[in-house]
């Protein structure tokens, strides 16, 4: 588990030190009830659809997975080597919850799925993502996705 | 992930953020976070729970439709009941370790042991349906040689076109621990992380092969060569005591360049 009281003190420590940025505004977006909502994913894990090139560094731009992808053409390449990646070998789901968005949206739970899902690497430098983050908005809402699922590893 | 969600919802597109370690959604204070007690790489829970699963995506999308932020970080309340270790569990059965830990014959017994793996990880594919071996692109025998050779001081040409050779080790490497832990997890005991990563690097040539692979680049005279062998190869959790250092963690990486 990550409470970090049950973690070595070093380790601890450094994640709870990590820096982050410090933003000065707090945007807020409201929107329709869940069962009108169009959810994408968005993985910062370094996820690639197979035969794609991998994240080969900090690198701050994304890579797309559509809705149509076999969970058996996901793959992982984030930098980091000191997190779980059991659960993702056995279930893509627990990376990458895209057979539960779509079993809510069979059972109306949310109005649909986007028709492509998208990933970072979560270690890139958020000033160098930004730019990226900007552009992808506007992908979602040209796909008129209004509720982002923000998925870290 | 945080700062993700302040970028996106500033361009008028709503979000609510997985908080894996709640101190850092804390200082970003993205608009809606659901902090989940599990494990860093499983922001979703356990494997094969869909309903478990189920309930951890609801909760953060239901923090959507609420009207009391900015900002909103909310506990997801339930630990990961696959966490603990599954005591039926038995690893594959392999060879004990040899006393002869030199580098040209870690590198013999990692070529032997690789195929010994086959049928538990043929096994590990038909039982899920995946494998998240393939950013190499290189087949199990030669990958095995490719590590070897490096671990033997030799440097192969890379097989992968825009990869450096070092750079494709990294991706061999990965290639490498995921047959592993699939090919430990075959079947029906259900391990948890740790027992597989213990397994893993106390107990193969492949855990054996990359402690070795990981000293002898970082005696390398290249800074990039030696960037990668301190940071892809060995978690934090096993290096040996010696080659410890002070802090690990999930973002516990030397400077790193985008593109390399």
């Amino acid at each position: 588990m990550v409470r970090l009281v049950d973690l070595p003190p070093a380790q601890a420590q450094r994640l709870a030190a990590f820096e982050c940025p410090n933003f000065t505004t707090e945007p807020w977006v409201s929107g329709p009830p869940l069962s009108r909502r169009r959810v994408a994913i968005v993985s910062s894990a370094g996820l690639l659809v197979r035969g794609g090139t991998p994240f080969r560094g900090r690198d701050p731009d994304y890579h797309t997975i559509p809705a149509d992808t076999r969970s058996a053409d996901v793959l992982i390449s984030h930098v980091s080597i000191n997190f779980d990646r059991t659960g993702f070998q056995e279930d893509w789901n627990v990376v990458f919850p895209l057979d539960r968005l779509n079993e809510l949206a069979a059972e109306g739970v949310i109005g649909s799925v986007a028709d492509t899902h998208y990933s970072f690497m979560g270690a890139a430098e958020p000033d160098l993502i930004e730019p990226h983050a900007r552009e992808l908005a506007g992908q979602l809402k040209r796909d008129r996705v209004d509720a982002v699922l923000l998925a870290p590893v | 992930m945080s700062a993700l969600g302040h970028y996106l919802e500033e361009e008028g597109v709503a979000t609510v953020a997985i908080s894996l370690i709640r101190p850092q959604t804390e200082k970003t204070r993205p608009p809606r976070a659901l902090w989940v007690p599990f494990a860093l790489g499983r922001p979703f829970g356990p494997p094969g729970d869909p309903a478990f699963q189920r309930r951890v995506v609801l909760a953060a999308l239901r923090l959507l439709e609420r009207e009391a932020g900015p900002v909103i970080i909310e506990d997801f309340p339930d630990d990961d009941p696959r966490e603990p270790a599954d005591p039926a569990w038995r690893p594959p059965p392999l060879p004990a370790l040899p006393a002869d830990g030199t580098p040209a014959a870690l590198a013999a017994r990692l070529e032997t042991e690789i195929p010994l793996l086959a049928e538990a990880h043929r096994r590990w594919i038909a039982e899920h349906g995946r494998t998240s071996v393939g950013l190499s692109n290189l087949p199990m025998p030669e990958l095995g040689r490719y590590i070897g050779d490096f671990l033997c001081g030799r440097e192969p040409r890379s097989r992968r076109v825009g990869f450096s050779p070092i750079l494709l080790l990294r991706f061999a490497a990965d290639d490498l621990k995921a047959y592993y832990l699939e090919a430990g997890a075959a079947g029906l005991a259900k391990p948890s992380s740790k027992q597989l990563g213990d397994w893993l690097w106390n107990s193969t040539s492949a855990g054996a092969a990359l402690i070795a692979l990981r000293e002898t680049l970082l005696a390398s005279d290249n800074d990039r060569t030696k960037l990668i062998a301190g940071n892809f190869f060995v978690p934090g959790l096993y290096l040996p005591n010696t080659a410890r250092p002070g802090t690990i963690g999930a973002n516990s990486m030397g400077p790193w360049q985008p593109g390399q």
